[in-house]
């Protein structure tokens, strides 16, 4: 049992537990709260003495725990407890030693006479050697930036002279951001900070230094969603991106398929990166279709283990409408990719999405942590193009304050570690590296290239230069700079222009060619790894300095096997020659060309591994804005699908499978028909039989889906608009789901609908169990009314004429009883939507 | 945080001055009463930026915990912030009343609307703390036997004497005024500043400890004069804070003679005849019935016009040579910077609704005076300049004045209470320190305010009193806990 007064934030509880606390006793904490009570300056609380105060910090720790488990996938705190999931930085090896035996840290640190010194700092603001009374504490700037509090990345100098050197193309502006940039507000905050340029060769003139055209290639924005920023801002980042010849990031929030095709000035919307994030918000084939990088967010750099998280207030209409989801319903993604348990996985869904755009490449977003290097490896063997190691010093201002604090390590840790093993495994040259967080001016560029990246990620930066004064009200939907908000009158206040991210980026181009020139590097390729012009800077004169050690960052990676090369030199080999699609693309020509009606037979085996996405990806192709009518393309499978079949499949393509199919059947479904029953000679009930894996359409848009039989874990997982029948399902069922129809004419399993804000789904509740089986903290369960009565007896009709189903053909028998049986899982937020649209029209008409 | 939404509900109010034409009757304040529920409003306005530029280096020179005590204003809670507020800024009372609110100029909200009015809430936080007793003085309890001459007692002075005092220095003020308060007694008029205001805040730190010597004219050659020398040899640093006195002139033709005067002369002679006996005793140059022109489109010459109405001057003009600013901020000034932008002052108002017109003439430069056989002044010759401070030729014009008052800056400390102490000057003639550590070449003096950096503002000197302070602190104890 720890008794302690040090103890008041999450974190500090956490630690406590991780390193084998039983109890905590913060008392401390209870005694600052009891004190604000008393004088009256606890705001919003309804909170009347000591023990409700007591309660009340107990219940707001303990979610803040919780959330940090789920975070590390940890379900109990018996598991927590003393396991030890942390890494120090900045610690010495005589702290780890002795107190926190086997953590790793990378790069030493302070001592315990540091420890004490900084003990004895605060100790003195309460109770200084003078006699004066001190009245109140200083703000430390903890969270908000405070004169004389702690160091921020950004203060009121790099943001003010980021703008004006953005809006005014003032180079001299540039250079008074980057001097502070680089000398105060780096070195006080970061690893970099702390490092300087070893000159191994000689100086060349800036003239034998690539352009900054071609530098600037090397630049993308990072993953802010629409959403989480208003439209001008999201676009201003994309127009600049693209003028630049760099590239913008849609981040999760899909993106406007009006933005797919320049306007008439030629100016072009589109987020060249798409990304693919564990919400699958708006992620259609047309969408995918439409990129020229598609980036699996695994995790973010600035709150690893966390989702995204859009609160309702910020989902307005033409959000919820790009996002498939439901307006003014809060959207929280989820922590892990459901189609992603395991490196497999990860490595399936590379090949989904190869196959869905052959054209982009494939780039999985890490984060930097302890390991990276190994992870990093699996998802290079895995075929992934390009890697992103994020840092933990990036931005968005929405992260809950644990997480802004305490999770996530530098990107100098990550892209070092990354980079040396990949070139030990000889995987370098299959991979673009590229790292993020914080990255501001061309010495943060030129470190992360000597570190091992190749490619540089830009989000609050750039941002800045288009008005971003680091409110910190993200989550607020207040930001009065028309940023980070969905306010229409807010958004009127954004003055940023894309050209103030242009001239700012060429202007980072044109700061990393100076430093180029100086150190004798002609292109930001031979720079790749040259960890040998990198040192510690030990002139730097800083209390806490002593004791870092960075020479397990600045170790050159060893090169075990002949002719590793340590950039990227070659591509992946996917294996798309081999497809099944090439067969089918190569049938169906005619019906892509010119719509005309193709049917045919194919035999399928389960080495035949996202059937139909090749495809789907032709047709976006070539019908752009317009869809095939229905059922111009029948294929008549035989035989047992592998991974991923149909997924993505687009409107006018029909698949009919007679046989089985695995895991991710009809994965982000986008308008395709979808038609699967076992053999018609197979003897055994197809209702009590599984007849398709785990995970099946998860993250469906659009489109329909028949399946005679059970499908198992994971059913309709994030479905957002297909209508979908089956004749039961496993566990965790339609779980976050936004759109859509489910009929499930079997039982469920547990958790049934976890999260679900969207959509309808009915049940046939025959045993009368269901309501045990659910989670119903966003839905309720009602009787059905006439007019769904009539909408679910036509989808079991079409169930029945497509897959015979026998199931099917009882109930519309007995429909007088049957459709009794059946109950609806009711939305409560998307129940309110529809009645809102139902009292507008009826005042519009 | 004030609310949430508050910025987007409320709009700036800032606290309005007594009618105009009724305020020029008298050289009592020009403020109203302060409405506690309008400040909560302004308050509410906050938005509790994650990067404060009102506090910041761009924003308040003291570092005024601003977003704090917006917040506590919001919540009525007035005490906490007078408490918050005296952490940073020794004289809230003064810049409460006096400041041009740089804070408001980089404000946040002022990027897409109009600022909070900061400004008001720190001048009703300050005078709340003194209405009910919440400012009391701060005695130390250890006294750790070091001396230190304050040389000057104006802001930078008196901030620095007030901060070496509350670590247990004995400090020893000297002035050569016959009052203490420096440009805050005689250069800030009486409507702007009540004198009282000065004299509660100096019993207070007379109760501190501190020692203040009137009439003592450091360095002067009159009966009042102090040796440098002495204070030098009796003390264990000396701070100069003398402020930058020295008035730049305008030498054309026919200068010498009555009825031109430096603004300074004439705003001391109107506040000392004022507080002597309320000008019966007739010391002082006045402007009644007379055609005055002010030079120079500062807040001093806005401090002559303000004194030239309460005299009940004929008529007023005022030359600017920089051209008439902006409406709105120039692409050169942006936000956070001061906004460089048109704005009415409180003697603009009062001269626009006597007169009708508002007195302020720009790009326009003074050629000649004027003067009658007999050698009194009967005006100007004036010619108009283009942005450049060119000459245009043919726009001489010529203009009637009897009273013409100079009011066009200073060019750094009066050269005399330099001499015997072997200080460097820099290429303004200002003392040469660095800010921030404040020992001019001479390790024993220091210097802070207006005689280091150049004329500027009161808050600048509260800023540099208390930076000096806190480097002499260290200097005699080897640390310092002083902010």
């Amino acid at each position: 049992m720890v008794e302690t007064g040090e103890a008041r934030e999450v974190h500090h509880h956490c630690l406590l537990f991780g390193y084998g606390a039983d109890a905590v006793n913060p008392y401390l904490a209870f005694e600052a709260i009891f004190q604000s009570l008393e004088d009256g300056t606890l705001k919003d609380v309804t909170l009347e003495n000591n023990e409700q105060i007591v309660s009340a910090y107990k219940k707001g720790t303990k979610k803040g725990i919780l959330k940090v488990m789920a975070k590390m996938g940890i379900s109990t705190l018996h598991s927590y407890k003393g396991a030890q999931i942390f890494e120090a930085v900045g610690l010495s090896t005589e702290i780890i030693d002795k107190s926190f035996p086997g953590t790793a840290s990378r790069v030493g640190g302070i001592s315990f006479e540091a420890l004490f010194d900084e003990q004895k700092r605060r100790h003195d603001l309460g109770y200084p050697e003078e006699t004066i009374n001190v009245t109140t504490l200083p703000n430390p700037g903890d969270f908000h930036w405070r004169n004389g509090g702690d160091a921020h990345m950004w203060d009121p100098k790099t943001i003010s002279s980021l703008q004006l050197a953005a809006r005014t193309n003032d180079e001299d502006a540039y250079w008074s951001f980057a001097k502070h940039a680089n000398e105060v507000s780096t070195k006080q905050s970061s690893l970099r900070g702390l490092l300087k340029f070893k000159s191994i060769l000689d100086p060349i003139s800036i003239d034998e230094v690539e352009s900054e055209k071609e530098i600037v290639k090397r630049f993308a924005t990072g993953a802010m969603s629409l959403g989480s920023i208003s439209t001008e801002s999201h676009e201003s980042l994309a127009i600049a991106m693209n003028k630049l010849g760099g590239k913008s990031n849609t981040g999760e929030g899909g993106e406007d398929p009006i933005r797919f095709t320049p306007d008439k000035s030629g100016i072009s919307k589109r987020s060249a990166i798409k990304q693919v994030a564990s919400g699958r918000f708006g992620v259609t084939m047309r969408y995918l279709t439409n990129s020229d990088e598609l980036q699996i967010k695994i995790s973010q750099g600035a709150k690893p283990g966390e989702g995204g998280e859009l609160p309702g207030k910020k989902v307005d209409e033409y959000i919820a409408k790009i996002r498939h989801s439901t307006p003014g319903v809060g959207l929280i993604s989820p922590p892990p990719h459901h189609d992603i348990y395991s490196i497999e996985d990860i490595a399936q869904l590379i090949h989904d999405l190869k196959n869905a755009n052959r054209t982009s490449r494939i780039s999985v977003k890490l984060v930097s942590e302890v390991g990276v290097g190994t992870i990093a490896s699996g998802v290079v063997k895995a075929k992934t193009d390009h890697l992103v190691i994020a840092g933990h010093d990036g931005g968005t201002g929405a992260s809950p304050l644990t997480s802004i604090k305490h999770a996530g390590l530098p990107w100098e840790l990550g892209v070092a570690e990354t980079h040396q093993t990949l070139v030990m495994n000889n995987l370098r040259s299959r991979v673009v590296l590229q790292t993020d967080g914080q990255i501001k001016t061309g010495r943060d560029v030129a470190i992360a290239a000597l570190l091992g990246a190749e490619e540089f990620g830009f989000a609050t930066a750039p941002l800045v230069t288009l008005g971003c004064i680091m409110m910190r009200k993200c989550h607020l939907n207040t930001c009065p700079v028309g940023i980070a908000t969905q306010d229409k009158e807010l958004r009127k206040k954004f003055k940023g222009k894309p050209e103030h991210v242009v001239n700012y980026l060429f202007m980072v181009a044109k700061d990393l060619r100076m430093i180029m020139a100086e150190m004798g590097f002609k292109t930001v390729t031979e720079m790749i790894g040259r960890v040998d012009c990198l040192e510690t800077d030990i002139a730097i004169d800083h209390w806490k300095r002593n004791g870092l050690d960075f020479s397990g960052i600045l170790q050159p990676a060893e090169k075990i096997f002949e002719n590793t090369e340590v950039y990227n030199t070659q591509s992946q080999d996917h294996g798309l020659d081999k497809a099944l699609d090439n067969v089918l693309i190569d049938k169906c020509k005619k019906a892509i060309a010119r719509g005309e009606k193709t049917a045919f037979d194919c035999n399928i085996n389960n080495i035949n591994r996202t059937v139909g996405t090749m495809l789907s990806n032709e047709v976006a192709k070539v019908w752009e804005t317009n869809n095939l009518s229905e059922d111009t393309i029948e294929i008549n499978f035989n035989g047992s699908a592998g991974q991923s079949f149909a997924a993505w499949l687009v409107k006018g393509i029909t698949f009919r499978l007679e046989g089985d199919a695995n895991d991710y059947v009809g994965k982000g479904l986008s308008g395709g028909k979808l038609i699967i029953y076992p053999p018609k000679n197979s003897k055994f009930k197809a209702e009590e039989n599984i007849l398709l894996g785990n995970v099946a359409l998860y993250g469906a848009t659009e489109g329909e889906a028949y399946f005679r039989g059970i499908a198992a874990e994971r059913f309709c997982v994030r479905n957002s608009g297909a209508t979908v029948v089956v004749e039961g399902i496993g566990d965790h069922g339609c779980e976050y789901m936004t759109g859509g129809k489910a009929v499930i004419l079997g039982t469920t399993g547990r958790n049934f609908g976890a999260g679900m804000s969207g959509g309808i789904a009915y049940i046939f509740d025959e045993e009368g169990d269901f309501k045990k089986k659910c989670n119903k903290e966003t839905f309720e369960l009602e009787p059905l009314l006439e007019e769904d009565l009539s909408d679910l007896k036509g989808l079991i009709l079409k169930h029945k004429n497509y897959t015979e189903s026998t199931v099917a053909d009882n109930i519309l028998k007995n429909w007088e009883n049957a459709s009794k049986k059946f109950v609806k899982v009711m939305p409560t937020d998307y129940k309110r939507v529809l009645n809102e649209m139902k009292i507008k029209q009826q005042s519009n008409g | 945080m004030g609310k949430t939404t508050g910025f987007k509900e409320f709009s700036r109010a800032v606290e309005p001055y007594r009618p105009a034409k009724e305020r020029v009757l008298d050289f009592k304040e020009i403020y109203t009463d302060h409405d506690d529920e309008k400040l909560a409003v302004q308050g509410a306005r906050c938005m509790d930026c994650g990067v404060p530029f009102c506090q910041s280096g761009e924003g308040c020179p003291v570092y005024n915990l601003i977003p704090e005590w917006n917040d506590l204003v919001y919540q009525n809670k007035w005490e906490e912030a007078f408490d918050k507020l005296m952490l940073t800024n020794n004289f809230p009372e003064v810049t409460g009343r006096v400041c041009p609110a740089v804070c408001e100029g980089a404000c946040v909200l002022g990027i897409t609307e109009s600022p909070v009015a900061i400004k008001n809430l720190e001048f009703a936080i300050a005078d709340k703390g003194f209405q009910n007793g919440w400012l009391k003085p701060q005695i130390p309890q250890n006294r750790t036997g070091k001396s230190v001459a304050i040389v000057g007692s104006g802001p930078a002075g008196l901030s620095a004497a007030q901060q070496l005092n509350s670590v247990g220095h004995k400090v020893k003020v000297y002035e050569r005024a016959d009052r203490i308060g420096g440009l805050m007694m005689y250069g800030i008029p009486n409507m702007k500043l009540d004198k009282s205001i000065i004299d509660q805040r100096l019993e207070i730190m007379e109760m501190e400890g501190i020692e203040f010597y009137t009439n003592a004219d450091v360095g002067g050659k009159g009966e009042n004069s102090v040796s440098v020398k002495e204070l030098d040899e009796s003390n264990d640093i000396v701070l100069m804070t003398t402020g930058a006195t020295n008035p730049r002139d305008l030498p054309i033709p026919q200068r010498e003679g009555v009825g031109v005067y430096f603004a300074m002369d004439f705003l001391r002679k109107n506040t000392k005849s004022l507080l002597d006996s309320e000008h019966d005793d007739g010391n002082f140059i006045s402007a009644k019935d007379k055609n005055v022109i002010v030079i120079g489109g500062g807040d001093t010459g806005t401090d002559c016009i303000g004194t030239s109405l309460r005299h009940g001057c004929k008529s007023l003009i005022n030359f600017e040579i920089m051209p008439e600013p902006p409406k709105e901020r120039a692409d050169n000034n942006p936000w956070p910077l001061f906004p460089r932008v048109y704005k009415v002052d409180y003697g603009h108002e009062e001269s626009k609704e006597i007169y009708g017109d508002d007195p302020r003439v720009y790009s326009i430069s003074g050629k000649e005076f004027l003067r009658n056989e007999d050698g009194t002044l009967r005006g100007i010759k004036t010619i108009e300049v283009d942005k450049n401070f060119q000459e245009i030729p043919g726009t001489e014009k010529e203009w009637e004045a009897d009273l013409i008052l100079l009011a066009m800056g200073f060019l750094g400390p009066e050269e005399y209470s330099v001499n015997s102490l072997d200080i460097e000057l820099d290429e303004r003639s200002n003392y040469k320190a660095e800010h921030n550590v404040h020992q001019t070449s001479n390790p024993k003096v220091f210097a802070a305010g207006d005689c280091r950096r150049g004329q500027s503002l009161v808050v600048w000197a509260i800023n540099e009193g208390r930076a000096a302070a806190r480097e002499i602190d260290r200097h005699l104890m080897g640390s310092t806990t002083l902010k």
